[in-house]
């Protein structure tokens, strides 16, 4: 479960440069699918890393499904060093991506991407085409179902849109 | 970098006979129900569907364990 609320509030109110994708996005869009993490492409550069950092220190981050005890320390030299985290947070399952397949990085998606007004802050969302094309450009057999539905609700956006 | 070799076109992607197949099966219903909300409606929707789940998953775990 993840209090997407919170999340998005305390990355946009840090200044963190980042984008939704993924089952957040989609269901953003409009899919009925239910989706247990938050998914964001963050921006890798140095001054956004260090913000980023800063965000999420105060909310446990640890690697999911790493046992316990491990010297995991999320700060900017962690972050530097990596690329993509899945993390498990006290605001609940968290994956901050620097790049995904078939996409890129922040500055790659950023123009595929709309802000968005929610909870009371803009955040950017990757628009439904990008969400479909690294979908289907990943190729995972799961994400079958997934795709036609995101397919299957851009044709009724553009009906609703007619409408 | 991944950047240099991003597959993002913005351009229209082919039909997949197999999406095809699966969309076949997609309740539209909710889609059209879902597009008259707002994104934040949407999103809290999924939080409510998302504390429901795990509910559901503790209760279970709780009688068949």
């Amino acid at each position: 479960m993840i209090d997407i609320e919170t999340a998005l509030r305390v990355l946009s109110s840090a200044g963190v440069e980042f984008i939704v994708v993924g089952g957040v996005a989609a269901r953003a869009h409009g899919s009925a699918r239910l989706t247990n993490d938050l998914d964001v492409v963050y921006r890798r550069t140095p001054d956004n890393i260090g913000r980023l950092a800063t965000a999420l220190a105060p909310h446990s981050p640890y690697l999911r499904g790493a046992p316990p005890g491990l010297p995991f320390r999320w700060d900017a030299d962690t972050i530097r060093r990596g690329l993509n985290f899945t993390l498990t947070t006290g605001l609940g399952d968290i994956d901050f991506l620097g790049e995904i397949t078939g996409g890129g990085g922040y500055d790659a998606l950023v123009t595929r991407s709309k802000p968005i007004a929610v909870f009371g802050v803009e955040v950017r969302c990757l628009d439904l085409d990008c969400l479909i094309e690294v979908k289907r450009a990943a190729g995972r057999p799961r994400d079958l179902e997934a795709i036609a539905e995101l397919e299957a609700l851009r044709e009724e956006r553009e009906r609703f849109n007619k409408s | 970098m991944m950047d240099d070799v991003a597959v993002v076109s913005g351009g229209p992607l082919e039909p997949d006979p197999v999406i095809e197949a699966y969309k076949k099966d997609i309740d539209r219903t909710l889609l059209r129900e879902n597009l008259k909300r707002s994104v934040e409606e949407r999103l809290r929707d999924l939080m409510r569907l998302q504390r429901f789940a795990d509910e559901w998953r503790q209760a279970a775990q709780r009688t068949f364990r």
